[in-house]
Order: structure tokens, then C-alpha cells, then sequence
């Protein structure tokens, strides 16, 4: 009889303790979606904390955050969990295309994103996602030049002057076989996810003669290499470049004649999720013009929101590396998934490189 | 009489299960079957979206002959190899110096070894970076020194590889080492003074030959690893240089082709049999690999 008061006890109490995590998060008119909870699911080091715990104060939302690092393990992730474990996923533009083909996500209602007008035009509309109908851009990038004026006297202009031969041993590159198989098809005039026999075999002999230039492949942290005198030249994220430039005044950013590729990781809701309402709500306060200053402060990427960036002063907005050029926008090319075959052929030329 | 317990168990199972069985299926689940898994998915192919299907193929493994990999191959062996024989050179006085001395703080030069392996060898590999650089401490000081009036670039070789793997790798080779060096009898040696050999002599025909074993554990441990550290061909050889760790890996990364990785896995796992099998056949103790 003592054990069984003993159970009724602790039960009651634990019924308590439940109960008093409840109150206190009912919805209310300002905060239709308080006590329910949103999963997250975003890149690393990509949004702050901050703006996390603010969007929890203002809308009594509970976000639980977790991160991945790459498209591929993020897509693996969202298939092998239940459906409904995420309420929001952040995919870059050609995984975008692949989630959608397969099915993966819901249509996004853009009636209900008040602050989508912050979106430049030339943002929107993308080649990937036709209309925004599963995607809502978040931050991007460029592939730009990095040139260090005190060596390198010439005037470089595009992708295809990385290839001058008497840069021998000066280059360093992004550790991503996207960006350089894709800025060599760029400096041939193709496109960076071609799939056309003749035109490959033309990118692998070009690519190759890349090798006796290229002293370092790095992904992490290729600025550091030009920072300290190690390379002259480069191609790499444009933040990136922006940092070099702040570190190193003889930096400069080069933005190719070619047309760069660029990347845009973007919101979506993947299929079945479970809190599409308080999904919503998140991906517009993020449209919201300070709270993506206050990111942009803190990850200083290519941003669609020119409200943001009127916000940032004007010192921001005339940096070419943290704010490219419109037409940068309009003349590059986002990547596209290869086939099977044809990445068979890329991951080749890849090998054949870096052997 | 004085009464004797005689508790015997009517069968083995129970006391098997319990003192092995914990151990046991550790061992199944944590290393028979995934295993066995990486060994399936070898033979498994890609359908249209890259995800893997059961479906049996040997192009796995007809894809590891491409002469780009066979060049790789060569290359991490190389490496490999320049990585064992050097830490053989810099491990053996060594192990010899902490092994043999009357310091009565012998402990602490072993320590000296051990200590800097509780920090990420990630953060370690990177301190090499920073340390090499042009921009970096050992150019500096050359610099400052007169030695040289330009910086010298040591950086993303192969030498630099190699150098990084010496680095991370060589605490595998003394304590073998120390170990088989710590064992040898020391009236062995004054025998072979007493007899009139030399310290060369003494060398060759009573030290080396009683402590090869540990140079063949050290060289196994060494030497395997290597074939394998991508990292530090990536930060320190500017990813110029591979070695197979890194087809591996970007079979599992940018790739994406799982199979092909897993095929290249069982290669270097082939590899890793061969040699113990070697080390086996020249006399080597298996308990000393720590295995």
C-alpha cells in the first residue's frame, strides 16, 4: 500500500511539473502559435543565436535548432527521419530542385510572407525554383577572384586568367570540384553542369593545365593563404574575399567577365511538416528587414534583402565583396544536380587533378 | 569433514553469457556488422536519385583499377613509407633514450609524448600550418636571423605530408618501441661486452634483433594510419597530394557514390590485412599491436 502511494505520488508530481512546462505559452492574439514548437533545420554558423531567442520572446514559439553541413547529409537526414521531424530545411539552389522533383517539400503559401517585398527582383524567380513555389531565399554567394595587386600587375578580368601560365604555383582554389570543374567551363563559355561529351572533354584538358598553377585547394579557409603572401591569386566565396581585403589592403575582388557561379541557400518546408503556421511566421520575421541586419552583421553573405542591406550604412552596401553588383546576380549560373553519368565524368577529371 | 561448497552449474551457458557475452556483442555490433555492411554496400549500385539499391555489381570494384587511383595508391604508399622509416630514424634513439635512462624522472619524458596527443590533432595539424607558413614563426626567425632574405615556402608538398604524418604518427612508433626496448635483458649486454664485442656488434647482433618486434608493431601502427589520414594531406599538402583516405572520403562527401567509397574501404582494409599478415610471417606478437 506504502509503494502504491509512493507511485500515485511521484506521478502526481511529475503531472505537476508537465503541466507547469504548459501554462504560460497559451496562444493569444499577438502570439497565435505560442507553445507550440519549431524544428529548424539550417546550416552551421549561419544564423545567430540571438535571432533565434528573440523570434522565441516575440512569438512564444519553442525553436529546437539543429545544424548540418552538407546538402547531401542534410537530404539524407530529412529521408531517413520520420516525416514531420522538421518544420524548415535550408537547402542550396540545386537541392532545392532535387527535393522538389522528388517530392520532398510543401508549396510555400506567399500570401502569408508579409516582408517577402524586401527580396530584390533579381533574386526571386530563380532558375531552380520557377515562381518561389517550395523555396524563399535566404543568403548566397559568389564565386569572385581575389587578386593581390602588389604581385600580380596585370589587369585579371575573368575566370580564364587564373590559367595564365606564369601564375605558376600562385593560385589557390576552393576544395569544391563544382567551383573549379565550373569555373573552367565558365572560362570556356559552358555551362558549370554541362553534360555534352565534346564540351567535357574540352573542360578536362583546360582543367588540367590548372595543376602546375594551383599551390592549394582549401575550403575552409582560403583567404588565409592570400593573406599571407602564400598565393597571389584565387578564387573563392566573396566573403571570403571581403575578409581578405579588410586584412590585407592589396586585396581586390574581381567579379568574372564570364559570369560567376553562384550559390543561394534558401527556406523550405519539407513535406508532412508538422507546424507549417509557426514555420511561417519564422521565415518571415527573418524577411524582416532588421532582423536580417542583425544577421548580416554577424555573416556578412550575399544578401536578396535590399531592405537589410539599406539598413547596414552606406560603407556596406558600396563593398563590392559583401554586396555584388546586380549584374553579377543577373549574369551567373546556379549549379544544377548531375546525373549519375555524367558525375561519374566530373569526379574524374576531380581525381585526375589532385592526384 | 569441513563442508566444501560445491555449486556447480548444470550448464556453461549462463556463466558464458555473462562474462563474455557483454564483449561479445560489442564486438558483432560494433565491428562484425558494420563490417559486414561496408563489405554489402560494395557490391551495391547508385539508382538515378544517389540512393543505393541492393542491386549486385562488380563496377566497384573494376572502377579501382583507373590508372588516376592506381597512381594514388602509389603515392600513399610512398608516403606511408617515408612516414614509417622516419619514425623509425627519430622513434628508435629515442625509445632507446627514455628507455634506458637512470633519470630518475624517466616518466616524464614518457609523458612528453603522451601529453600532446589529449589535443585534436586537428588543432595540432593546423599549428604546423600557422607554424611553416610564410607569414609564420619559422620564417621569421630565419628571417631575423639573416639565414634567408625572402621567406622561404614549406608549405602543401608532399614533404610537408609527410612531415605532418611523422608528427601525428609518431608516439604509435616509440611506445612499441619503449616497450620492447624496456624488456631487454641488460646481462645480455654486459655478456657481449665481457665477450669482447663492440657497442656496434652489440648493436647489431643482441639489441636489434631482440627488439625487432617492437620496430615491426611500431611500423604496422605507423604505417597503416597513413594510408589513411586525409587531413593532414589536405591542410598540410594543400590537397595537392592524395592519399587514399581522401578518395574514400570524397566517395562519402562531394562524390556521393557510397558504394565506390565503401569498394575503396575494403581496399584499404585488404591492405591492413596483408601487412599484419606480413608482420605475422616475419614473427611479429599480435599482442603487441594491441590487438
Amino acid at each position: 500500500m506504502k509503494k502504491f502511494i509512493a507511485i500515485l505520488l511521484a506521478s502526481v508530481m511529475t503531472a505537476g511539473i508537465l503541466g507547469c512546462g504548459d501554462s504560460g505559452a497559451n496562444p493569444t492574439k499577438e502570439q497565435p502559435y505560442a507553445g507550440t514548437t519549431l524544428n529548424l533545420y539550417t546550416w552551421t554558423e549561419y544564423i545567430p543565436d540571438s535571432v533565434i531567442e528573440d523570434f522565441e520572446k516575440e512569438t512564444g514559439v519553442k525553436v529546437n535548432h539543429s545544424t548540418f553541413s552538407s546538402n547531401e547529409d542534410m537530404l539524407a537526414k530529412i529521408k531517413s527521419e520520420d516525416e514531420g521531424t522538421f518544420d524548415i530545411a535550408q537547402p542550396s539552389d540545386y537541392m532545392v530542385e532535387q527535393m522538389a522533383t522528388q517530392g520532398m517539400l510543401e508549396e510555400i503559401d506567399k500570401s502569408k510572407l508579409t516582408n517577402l517585398s524586401n527580396i530584390a527582383d533579381n533574386y526571386l524567380n530563380p532558375s531552380y525554383d520557377p515562381d518561389n513555389k517550395y523555396s524563399i531565399p535566404y543568403l548566397g554567394g559568389v564565386e569572385a577572384m581575389a587578386v593581390n595587386t602588389s604581385k600580380i600587375t596585370d589587369s585579371v578580368t575573368k575566370y580564364d586568367d587564373l590559367f595564365n601560365p606564369s601564375y605558376a604555383n600562385q593560385v589557390v582554389l576552393l576544395d569544391d570540384f563544382r567551383a573549379v570543374i565550373g569555373l573552367t567551363a565558365r572560362s570556356l563559355g559552358y555551362s558549370m553542369s554541362t553534360s555534352e561529351e565534346p564540351e567535357l572533354d574540352e573542360i578536362k584538358t583546360k582543367l588540367l593545365t590548372l595543376k602546375s598553377n594551383v599551390k592549394l585547394y582549401d575550403s575552409d579557409s582560403p583567404k588565409s593563404a592570400l593573406i599571407q603572401g602564400e598565393t597571389s591569386i584565387g578564387a573563392m566565396w566573396a566573403a571570403e574575399v571581403a575578409l581578405a581585403m579588410e586584412e590585407n589592403p592589396d586585396i581586390d575582388v574581381v567579379f568574372p567577365e564570364e559570369g560567376a557561379y553562384l550559390f543561394m541557400d534558401n527556406w523550405v518546408i519539407p513535406k508532412g511538416a508538422k507546424n507549417i503556421d509557426a514555420a511561417m511566421e519564422f521565415i518571415n520575421y527573418i524577411l524582416d528587414s532588421e532582423n536580417m541586419a542583425k544577421i548580416l552583421e554577424e555573416f556578412p553573405y550575399m544578401c536578396p534583402n535590399t531592405a537589410a542591406i539599406a539598413l547596414m550604412g552606406d560603407e556596406y552596401a558600396a563593398n563590392l565583396a559583401k554586396n555584388p553588383p546586380e549584374d553579377v546576380i543577373a549574369n551567373g549560373e546556379y549549379i544544377k544536380n548531375l546525373d549519375i553519368d555524367t558525375l561519374k565524368v566530373y569526379d574524374q577529371m576531380w581525381t585526375e587533378l589532385k592526384k | 569433514m569441513k563442508k566444501i561448497s560445491k555449486h556447480t552449474f548444470r550448464s556453461n551457458t549462463l556463466p558464458a553469457m555473462t562474462t563474455v557475452g557483454p564483449v561479445s556483442l560489442w564486438l558483432l555490433f560494433f565491428v562484425a556488422i558494420p563490417l559486414l555492411y561496408v563489405l554489402v554496400m560494395s557490391f551495391c549500385s547508385l539508382d538515378e536519385s544517389y540512393n543505393v539499391v541492393f542491386k549486385f555489381t562488380a563496377e566497384n570494384y573494376a572502377r579501382l583499377m583507373d590508372p588516376n587511383y592506381i597512381q594514388i595508391y602509389t603515392t600513399s604508399i610512398l608516403v606511408a613509407f617515408f612516414t614509417t622509416v622516419l619514425c623509425i630514424i627519430i622513434g628508435y634513439p629515442f625509445s632507446f633514450l627514455i628507455a634506458r635512462t637512470k633519470w630518475k624522472h624517466k616518466a616524464l619524458l614518457y609523458m612528453m609524448v603522451i601529453i600532446p596527443f589529449w589535443t585534436n590533432s586537428l588543432i595540432r595539424i593546423y599549428g604546423w600550418r600557422t607554424f611553416l607558413g610564410t607569414g609564420g614563426w619559422l620564417n621569421h626567425m630565419l628571417l631575423m636571423l639573416h639565414i634567408t632574405s625572402e621567406p622561404v615556402e614549406f608549405l602543401f608538398n608532399k614533404g610537408t605530408t609527410v612531415l605532418g604524418m611523422v608528427y601525428c604518427l609518431f608516439p604509435f612508433m616509440v611506445l612499441p618501441l619503449y616497450t620492447a626496448i624496456e624488456k631487454l635483458d641488460s646481462t645480455l649486454l654486459e655478456a657481449s661486452s665481457d665477450l669482447g664485442a663492440k657497442g656496434s656488434v652489440t648493436f647489431r647482433k643482441i639489441i636489434l634483433p631482440l627488439t625487432m618486434s617492437g620496430v615491426f608493431s611500431g611500423s604496422i601502427m605507423v604505417f597503416i594510419p597513413c594510408l589513411g589520414y586525409f587531413f593532414v594531406s589536405d591542410i598540410l599538402g594543400g590537397g595537392n597530394s592524395d592519399v587514399i583516405g581522401n578518395l574514400i572520403e570524397r566517395q562519402f562527401q562531394s562524390g556521393n557514390n557510397w558504394p565506390l567509397g565503401a569498394a575503396l574501404s575494403i581496399i584499404l582494409i585488404l591492405i591492413t590485412l596483408l601487412l599484419v599478415k606480413i608482420y605475422q610471417k616475419l614473427g611479429g606478437d599480435m599482442d603487441s599491436l594491441g590487438v
